[in-house]
């Protein structure tokens, strides 16, 4: 874009040259400033292309290489010296997450279950999980969206403790309804680890983006940067805060605490190395896609059922 | 050399210094040892203790409940497996309604995890409602119909199973379509009105089974179940004696010289038990039955319940083409939920109640039964069901339908 505003000024200054012979030197500095932020802009392009391309894209399923930004010799490092977790090995497991948007019936278990299970804070702004409604009204053509950030879902009486869907469309002409929840998509490209400043945050081999909570200086550029709105600030903590599928669950055998309470198995949880994981098989069973392909990041959690309206 | 310049060399060296001894002896020793990061902060975040501790924990001492919940359609809501070939985990179990158990039954607040430990300059230390001492793990369900209601509640866009229950018709029950996702819904104004869900379901197996005995009666308020001694059974021998001071007005034998006043014949224990101990306490008035139960002990009420509960009863004759109108109207006012010993879905005695807690119709006259509706209705007598059918009948519904019920066999 540099290049060609640069070259259109060129053209509309041609006109004036023949009149001022000293403007020439003007034109060429403009043209070579053109040339030269041109230049610039893709180098850039190609250093970012080239250290996306350094990592992520071999490991789909783990086990094969280094995850985002992590050096060969650091790879080796972690398959030979594993963080100290007892009966667990990072190296031998890459967990993926399914959501069967056909099964949700918008109960919500698994929002208040996530803030008690990660001391989230419990008001309506604070989520590491949410549930959204997308509801289509007779005759318009755009769905009307709303969550637990709603205060008219908020239980009357519970001080913002508690969540449970309005029943606002009750006596409206719905054509179509349906829930969507939303947890963070643990990208095997996390935005959020790319700008992180401190080290805080990070991309595991197994599969989540975890939050190291005593380095996060609450700077929130990684709520900034994230595609899918899955961060916050804890303002009890001061730091990032975002669903790292119950990663103390998980190292010990158990299902993510939504994964568990979710009463319909809407959620779906399991190992990609495993075949016979619930998470293998919903994979093989059902279509699926992700949110916001488009934006390169290559998301984890699978969806099946969502319409095109849902980002 | 100038003196400010080499002044400005030693201030350079210093900050070199200082920020190569802060790059060396500051730094973690695990940070990069995997990546950009601080390596031990894997294990650190995977220490933390689990809260939600799973259904089979609460087997270990709640037996029995959890023994209700397992053979329940709560535990088989789910079980659509096969057809969409993911194994998942079956209907909603304990820590869905009960939230989660932490280290319950601990009184201690569970220990703070390394991200909880996390404090600021600008932030604070604050405790999460979890993990302060009166913290709020293994919450007594508040007001049970809330709770249900986030699942059962039909609002648009929730994927149902079934027909939805109270939608035209006050009470309908829920059939079961298997193989299709989704959960029983039902519009609370016309299902149960007032009444928590709980005095007509279980909710560790909500779907009523008419065998078994219903809960005992809850606390509209706090939704906690009325604490109730386990009823021993009555003698009939020893309630023979008290059935004297009744034979005045029911007769004898249960039969009662009257026809707007009930029989007793027949009747379940648990619902004469129930309704003098309403006159006793008077949540139920009547001007003669309020003083009689008043000098009645709880053997007494046991007793004599089981003299009448034992002694035989009879149907009386009732008009058939009115009582074949009520008949009708009985499936779909659905009457029969409750009062028809195979429930809405399942073809049973009518008038003859699967449980306990609800009284058998069959074996009264149909001026009493016709007496008891009407009563619902003005809203001089009170149930939180029975008020709110009777407000959806006419008068020659009610005519109809204790004329269905007076002639229906009470055997």
């Amino acid at each position: 874009m540099n290049q060609l505003s640069s070259e259109e000024k060129m053209t509309t200054q041609d006109i004036n040259t023949e009149k001022e012979a000293s403007h020439i030197s003007r034109r060429s500095f403009l043209g070579m400033l053109g040339k030269g932020a041109a230049c610039a802009g893709a180098a850039v392009g190609a250093g970012g292309a080239l250290a996306s391309a350094g990592g992520g894209a071999a490991n789909a399923l783990g086990g094969v290489g280094p995850t985002y930004q992590q050096e060969p010799e650091q790879y080796a490092e972690a398959r030979k010296n594993p963080p100290k977790i007892p009966g667990y090995n990072w190296t031998e497991h890459k967990w993926a997450f399914g959501v069967d948007s056909n099964r949700c019936i918008g109960c919500l278990r698994c929002v208040e279950a996530c803030k008690m299970e990660n001391s989230v804070q419990m008001d309506r702004n604070h989520t590491r999980t949410w549930v959204e409604r997308y509801v289509y009204l007779e005759g318009s053509d755009h769905a009307h969206v709303d969550s637990i950030h709603d205060l008219k879902n908020v239980m009357p009486g519970s001080k913002e403790t508690r969540f449970v869907f309005d029943n606002r469309y009750k006596n409206a002409k719905v054509t179509k309804a349906f829930f969507v929840p939303k947890l963070c998509n643990q990208c095997e490209k996390p935005s959020c680890v790319q700008v992180c400043p401190t080290g805080a945050t990070y991309k595991t081999p197994d599969g989540p983006v975890l939050i190291d909570t005593k380095y996060c200086i609450g700077c929130q550029y990684c709520v900034q940067a994230c595609p899918y709105g899955a961060r916050s600030l804890n303002h009890v903590r001061g730091t990032a805060e975002k669903c790292n599928w119950c990663y103390h669950r998980i190292t010990k055998g158990l299902n993510p605490a939504c994964v568990e309470v979710c009463p319909t198995g809407t959620r779906i949880f399991g190992d990609r190395m495993d075949p016979e994981s619930p998470i293998s098989q919903f994979l093989r069973n059902n279509r699926v896609n992700v949110l916001k392909p488009d934006m390169g990041n290559m998301p984890n959690v699978f969806y099946a059922g969502i319409d095109k309206e849902v980002i | 050399m100038h003196k400010h310049i080499v002044n400005l060399l030693i201030l350079i060296s210093v900050i070199v210094v200082v920020a190569a001894s802060a790059r060396y002896l500051a730094r973690q020793d695990t940070f990069f040892q995997y990546g950009h990061y601080r390596g031990a902060s894997v294990a650190q975040i995977a220490e933390k203790l689990p809260k939600h501790q799973g259904s089979a924990t609460c087997e270990q001492c709640h037996k029995e409940i959890y023994g209700e919940w397992v053979s329940g359609i709560h535990r088989k809501a789910t079980k659509d497996n096969a057809i969409r070939g993911v194994v998942i985990k079956s209907g909603p179990g304990c820590e869905v309604c009960h939230t989660p158990a932490g280290n319950h039954p601990s009184k201690e607040a569970m220990p703070l995890s390394t991200e909880d430990q996390v404090t600021t300059l600008t932030h604070k230390w604050e405790n999460h409602p979890i993990n302060a001492a009166d913290r709020n793990l293994m919450r007594d369900p508040q007001d049970m119909r809330i709770l249900c209601t986030n699942c059962h509640e039909k609002i648009p866009g929730r994927p149902l199973r079934g027909k939805v229950a109270g939608e035209g018709v006050p009470v309908q029950a829920v059939t079961d379509v298997v193989g299709i996702h989704g959960v029983p819904q039902v519009v609370i104004e016309g299902h149960g009105g007032d009444e928590l869900c709980t005095t007509c379901h279980n909710p560790h197996s909500p779907r009523i089974v008419f065998a078994s005995v219903p809960r005992p009666p809850s606390d509209p308020k706090t939704g906690k179940l009325a604490a109730v001694s386990a009823p021993k059974p009555g003698d009939a021998n020893a309630g023979k004696a008290v059935a004297a001071n009744c034979a005045a007005c029911h007769g004898a034998n249960g039969m009662s010289v009257n026809p707007e006043w009930p029989n007793l014949a027949g009747q379940h224990t648990g619902y004469l038990v129930a309704s003098l101990e309403a006159f006793k306490s008077g949540a139920r008035k009547n001007d003669m039955m309020s003083p009689m139960a008043a000098n009645l002990s709880e053997a007494d009420m046991r007793n004599v319940a089981a003299y009448f509960a034992a002694a035989s009863c009879k149907s009386s004759d009732s008009d058939k083409a009115k009582a074949d109108l009520g008949k009708t109207r009985a499936q779909a006012a659905g009457c029969a939920a409750c009062h028809s010993s195979g429930g809405l879905n399942k073809a049973g005695i009518a008038g003859v109640s699967g449980s306990q807690a609800w009284p058998n119709l069959a074996g009264q006259s149909a001026q009493y039964l016709t007496v008891a509706l009407k009563a619902f209705k003005d809203g001089s007598r009170n149930h939180a069901v029975m008020s709110s059918v009777a407000k959806t009948l006419g008068d020659a519904d009610i005519e109809n339908l204790s004329a269905f019920y007076a002639g229906a066999s009470c055997k």
